[in-house]
């Protein structure tokens, strides 16, 4: 992917740029707002990080001019106010996604490549199937080797989450923002306990375990 | 106002009463007595100088000078004291004493008044030369008027100054009560948690508001001092947490080199524990940020009895693998304003403390309900509890009790749970669930809006 990174502080642009090129992507740096803004208009990307403080043009400012200029292209927000009442406010303006700093790579990482998936034509999914698993989002109903597993609506919802960015880690935040509506982390065991449930159904009869885990990262489904 | 049924006030202004009342008293006494003496001995002068006078008449002209004497005494005009002259043979012949024949000497006699009938007087007896005796005295009636008069007069006086006594020491008590009821009320509220209220002062400068003044003085300081221990603490937490952040990123790094496939443990601990201080200083700075107020301008109506209903599913998988039996009922319709994701955390808080601090095979029932004018979230279970002493303390930042020394967690949750009610305008009221737990969020009811 092209990843547009507007962040004014050296340190923090110099990692995050780094370690998406370690990724394998793209990575164009802006120091400031009014860079972003230009780099944004003449350069085609597919993903922009904005900080939310920079010097010249701060990162809704720029969110602003861009969504007014017809650009459409995904951003996340970085967000060094981690206020309770800060929460929503980026998202408000526009932004895809966002994420108080100081955040954890592995975190950015997952949730760039959530937002990457999105520019693919957005058409109305109703079937997810990878490595031997189906869903049936309208029926709401899952097979694994063609055999029927009975999942609870959160565990199905965790499922969905996973299958939709197959081949990527999604983050315990990200589950908890999209199944439970949590934007910040209660510090609960919940995504555990009903991963595991998710997880023993989905086993059963001695298959291949179908989730992977990565403490502190998050879940992937295996693609094979 | 309340009255105190024990006041200061009350007790100075009645002892200062009694102590006037008992003064009064002991003066009033005094007076009596020394106008009693004073009359008495004017009319002992009276009778003596009588007597003397008509000892005179008797050693210038004998008998028949003080017979005429006494005649002359008492013609046309007013009577002032009565004499009489005794023959040796104890009969009248002279005067107008109707009595018998008294001894020599002061005497109290008793005479028949031609109006009234027998009247107490007193007498002066001088025997004369031959048997005869003259007896001057005066009507004792007029003094005990005198002294009846005094009586009534003091009596009437004690009674008005008892009256306006009592008037006094209620109007004083109850200004007393009412200046010192403000800076009590004041100290109240700041107990209650209420740090933003002040004593209101006077225009008089006296005193109280002298005293009011210094409280608020002090109340100020004492904000000041919780303000930057509050903003050091949260500087400290959110500073620290940049360089954590680092560290984890470095950390995570590591997951790339060869060394971390052969042996990853070392290396996912490590991660876990910088997410364990990275949560810790999140809810340090969370909790800062609660306690500073100003956060309802944010807050949204909340379907509590929907949040509750999704929150007890949620935890269902959670207490069967710990074997515990989680009870949920919530009452239909139950709406609070606030912030729904902080609701959750609070209640999140306590049913993941109720699950961990009991044994396997406890139940803990999580309930919504309305009570009152209350909405209440309730977690009670059946295990060991919490001691009544240590209710409160457990609510402060980082206590964690010897009993839970061995299950993980920094002491921190119980007063988020605290600084969320609060933020709401609710509680957090721990109990005694006989045997176990009982923790309820309580917020305020709103009104049909």
């Amino acid at each position: 992917m092209r990843i547009l990174l507007a962040e004014d502080d050296n340190d923090t642009r110099n990692f995050v740029e780094r370690g998406l090129g370690e990724l394998g992507h793209n990575v164009i740096a802006a120091a400031n707002g009014e860079d972003a803004l230009h780099h944004a208009l003449t350069e085609d990307v597919d993903v922009i990080i904005l900080d939310r403080m920079m010097p010249m043009l701060d990162g809704l400012s720029v969110l602003k001019r861009l969504r007014a200029g017809g650009i459409t292209v995904p951003v996340l927000m970085l967000t060094a106010l981690g206020r309770i009442e800060d929460r929503v406010d980026g998202l408000e303006a526009g932004a895809d996604d966002y994420l108080v700093k100081p955040f954890a790579f592995s975190e950015l990482a997952a949730r760039i490549q959530a937002l990457g998936r999105r520019t693919a034509p957005a058409a109305v999914t109703t079937r997810l199937a990878i490595g031997g698993i189906e869903m049936d989002l309208l029926a709401r109903e899952v097979r694994r080797g063609g055999k029927k597993v009975n999942l609870q609506p959160r565990e199905f919802r965790l499922l969905e989450e996973l299958m939709r960015h197959a081949g990527e880690f999604v983050t315990r935040t990200m589950l908890l923002e999209r199944v439970w509506d949590f934007h910040f982390d209660p510090q609960t065991k919940i995504i555990e306990t009903h991963m595991s449930r998710l997880r023993t159904k989905l086993n059963e009869g001695g298959q291949l375990d179908a989730i992977e885990t990565v403490r502190g990262v998050g879940y992937r489904i295996r693609a094979t | 106002m309340r009255v105190l049924p024990r006041s200061a006030a009350n007790r100075i202004a009645w002892v200062a009463l009694l102590a006037y009342a008992a003064a009064m008293l002991v003066l009033g006494v005094a007076v009596f007595f020394a106008t009693h003496a004073a009359f008495s001995r004017q009319m002992d002068a009276s009778i003596e100088q009588t007597t003397n006078a008509l000892q005179g008449e008797y050693r210038d002209d004998g008998i028949r000078g003080v017979a005429e004497a006494i005649n002359q005494l008492h013609g046309p005009g007013p009577i002032s004291l009565g004499t009489a002259l005794f023959a040796p043979d104890g009969r009248r012949i002279a005067g107008n004493l109707n009595t018998s024949m008294p001894a020599p000497g002061w005497q109290r006699i008793v005479f028949v008044d031609p109006l009234e009938g027998p009247d107490p007087a007193r007498a002066q007896v001088t025997p004369l030369a031959g048997g005869y005796r003259l007896v001057v005295a005066a009507d004792l009636e007029s003094l005990e008027a005198i002294d009846r008069t005094i009586l009534v007069m003091f009596g009437a006086a004690f009674a008005a100054l008892l009256l306006l006594g009592i008037v006094g020491v209620l109007l004083l008590a109850a200004y007393l009560r009412r200046r010192l009821g403000g800076i009590e009320a004041t100290a109240a509220a700041i107990i209650a948690g209420d740090l933003r209220q002040r004593a209101s002062l006077g225009a008089s400068d006296d005193e109280f508001d002298r005293v009011a003044a210094s409280l608020n003085a002090m109340l100020d300081r004492i904000a000041a001092l919780i303000a930057n221990l509050r903003q050091v603490t949260g500087d400290l937490a959110h500073d620290l947490r940049t360089p954590l952040s680092r560290l984890r990123n470095h950390l995570e790094t590591l997951r790339m080199s060869h060394g971390y496939a052969a042996n990853p443990l070392p290396v996912d601990e490590a991660v876990e524990q910088a997410d364990d201080l990275l949560a810790l200083f999140e809810a340090i700075l969370r909790i800062s940020e609660l306690e500073e107020g100003g956060l309802r301008s944010s807050f949204k109506q909340v379907d509590l009895s929907r949040l509750v209903s999704e929150l007890g599913e949620a935890h269902m998988p959670l207490a069967e693998d710990m074997q515990r039996t989680l009870v949920v009922s919530v009452e239909p319709q139950l709406t609070v304003q606030g912030d729904r994701e902080l609701i959750a955390q609070a209640a999140i808080n306590l049913i993941e403390n109720a699950l961990r601090h009991t044994q396997p095979g406890a139940s803990v029932e999580l309930k919504a309900l309305a009570c009152d004018d209350k909405i209440v979230i309730r977690i009670q279970d059946n295990g060991p509890g919490i001691p009544a002493a240590e209710q409160e303390r457990v609510q402060e930042r980082f206590v964690r009790l010897e009993s839970s020394r061995s299950t993980p967690g920094h002491g921190l949750g119980l007063s988020l749970v605290r600084a969320i009610a609060e933020a709401h305008g609710g509680r957090l009221v721990l109990g005694d669930a006989e045997p176990g737990l009982v923790a309820e969020l309580r917020f305020p009811q709103r009104g049909p809006m």
